[in-house]
């Protein structure tokens, strides 16, 4: 991933029983982005916490396996209270989402 | 079958709903908090009860975890045959000893994987549709059981019974006699007998017909079993239209007040009987007997002393009672 170019696709393979949900779930993804700058702001960590915990939950079962890993991250930095870990997983967050290119497997 | 899977993340709802439903799946039912989950099921309110033949649950929810929940679908007697698999990330391993403990059958690691999902979602469903069939087979025994036990009680009060006067016949009286001659010896104490029966009645029957003969019968039999107030005095139809009553711990005198009642009680019954040699209605004849019976006498010869007693008070006109006495 660290050779990867800053903007180049990233190819998400989406599983057969997952194609039709795609929409939805990217749609969740935004609103979770918004959710955590919300957060951020009042210093919510809690509603953070919980966000990563789901992107951690139910990213590699939609074949999004790095949002599965930034879930994690965000949980734990959410966890910790450490602000700018967060606000690096965010832009993590905010740039994958920005570049991935849904497949079909 | 019927799964509920409860999650608070709608993605991960709609994921498993879209798996479990490729595989063929159908009735698949979300809930995305333990609340919600307790509403579908009838646990709180008064909503019709859904039934459910798995539970796929999330261990990390808002307000009432999974552990928690699946603690108290456990404890509903109505539920408890629900498996429960718990959908757990990997840092909460920790938390599945209190999972296992509250009652769930089984856990998914998170992320899940696809292939794992639908082999434990598949093994839990074998196991409750086996656990179904037992518990109804386990409910047909138990039906078949109790409609035998009642089908006994039946026969055995049947197999007691007089089928024309409804009083014990004579098998329950030589089982019950037997029973109470040995009461007897054990206490020290009396027992009596009162045999009798109907005068002239063949040429009642020969007179008023058999139907009303029938009839008489169960008028006497029933009116003279009412008469016996100690509970453990009893009426028997010895046969034809002879009857004979056993009162345990009764002795001469208390037996003569009974007989004496019996004469009266016939007569106030009224039964006209226009070919008797004895009245103008029914009468009876008693013979009885009372002994104190030692350890080697045998029972039959109280019933031999009866027997005699009313032959006596055939000899003696009818309509009234005779005593033999025994050993005292």
């Amino acid at each position: 991933m660290a050779e990867e170019k800053w903007d180049e696709k990233i190819k998400v393979y989406v599983p057969e029983y997952a194609i039709k949900l795609i929409p939805n779930f990217i749609k969740n993804r935004e609103k979770d982005i918004k959710n955590i700058e919300d957060s951020l702001k009042k210093e919510d960590f809690e509603i953070i916490e919980r966000i990563g915990h789901s992107m951690k939950g139910s990213g590699a079962i939609y074949g999004f396996d790095r949002l599965s890993e930034v879930g994690k991250l965000l949980e734990e930095s959410a966890k910790n209270k450490n602000l700018g870990e967060i606000k690096n997983n965010l832009e993590e967050l905010k740039n994958y989402m920005g570049r991935i290119e849904i497949l079909h497997e | 079958m019927n799964i509920l899977i409860v999650d608070d993340s709608e993605d991960q709802l709609l994921v498993l709903k879209s798996i479990l439903n490729a595989e063929g799946y159908r009735n698949i039912h979300l809930a995305e908090s333990a609340e919600k989950a307790f509403e579908f099921l009838g646990l709180e309110g008064k909503k019709k009860k859904n039934d459910i033949d798995l539970i796929l649950m999330d261990v990390t929810m808002p307000g009432i975890n999974g552990i928690e929940a699946c603690g108290k679908i456990k404890k509903e007697e109505s539920l408890r045959d629900i498996p429960i698999i718990m959908v757990t990330a990997l840092r909460e391993e920790t938390h599945l000893q209190s999972a296992f403990h509250a009652g769930a059958m089984d856990y998914i690691k998170k992320p899940i994987n696809k292939i794992e999902l639908l082999a434990r979602v598949h093994s839990a469903l074998r196991l409750k549709r086996e656990t179904d069939s037992r518990k109804e087979r386990e409910r047909e025994i138990m039906e078949m059981a109790e409609e035998l036990d009642a089908a006994n009680k039946q026969l055995t009060r049947m197999s007691y019974m007089d089928g024309l006067t409804a009083v014990p016949n004579r098998r329950y009286y030589e089982e019950f006699f037997t029973r109470e001659w040995k009461n007897a010896i054990r206490d020290d104490g009396c027992i009596s007998l009162i045999m009798f029966d109907i005068d002239y009645f063949k040429a009642y029957n020969d007179t008023y017909g058999h139907l009303n003969g029938d009839d008489c019968l169960k008028k006497i039999a029933i009116t003279l079993s009412k008469a016996l107030k100690r509970p453990r005095d009893f009426l028997c139809r010895y046969g034809g239209e002879e009857f004979i009553a056993v009162l345990p711990g009764t002795d001469k005198k208390g037996a003569l007040e009974v007989a004496n009642r019996f004469l009266r009680e016939t007569e106030k019954l009224k039964i006209k009987h226009r070919t008797s040699s004895a009245g103008k209605n029914v009468t009876i004849s008693i013979g009885v007997a009372t002994a104190k019976p030692g350890r080697r006498e045998k029972s039959s010869s109280l019933v031999n002393k009866a027997d005699e007693a009313l032959y006596q008070a055939k000899q003696s006109g009818r309509d009234c009672v005779k005593v033999v006495s025994g050993n005292n």
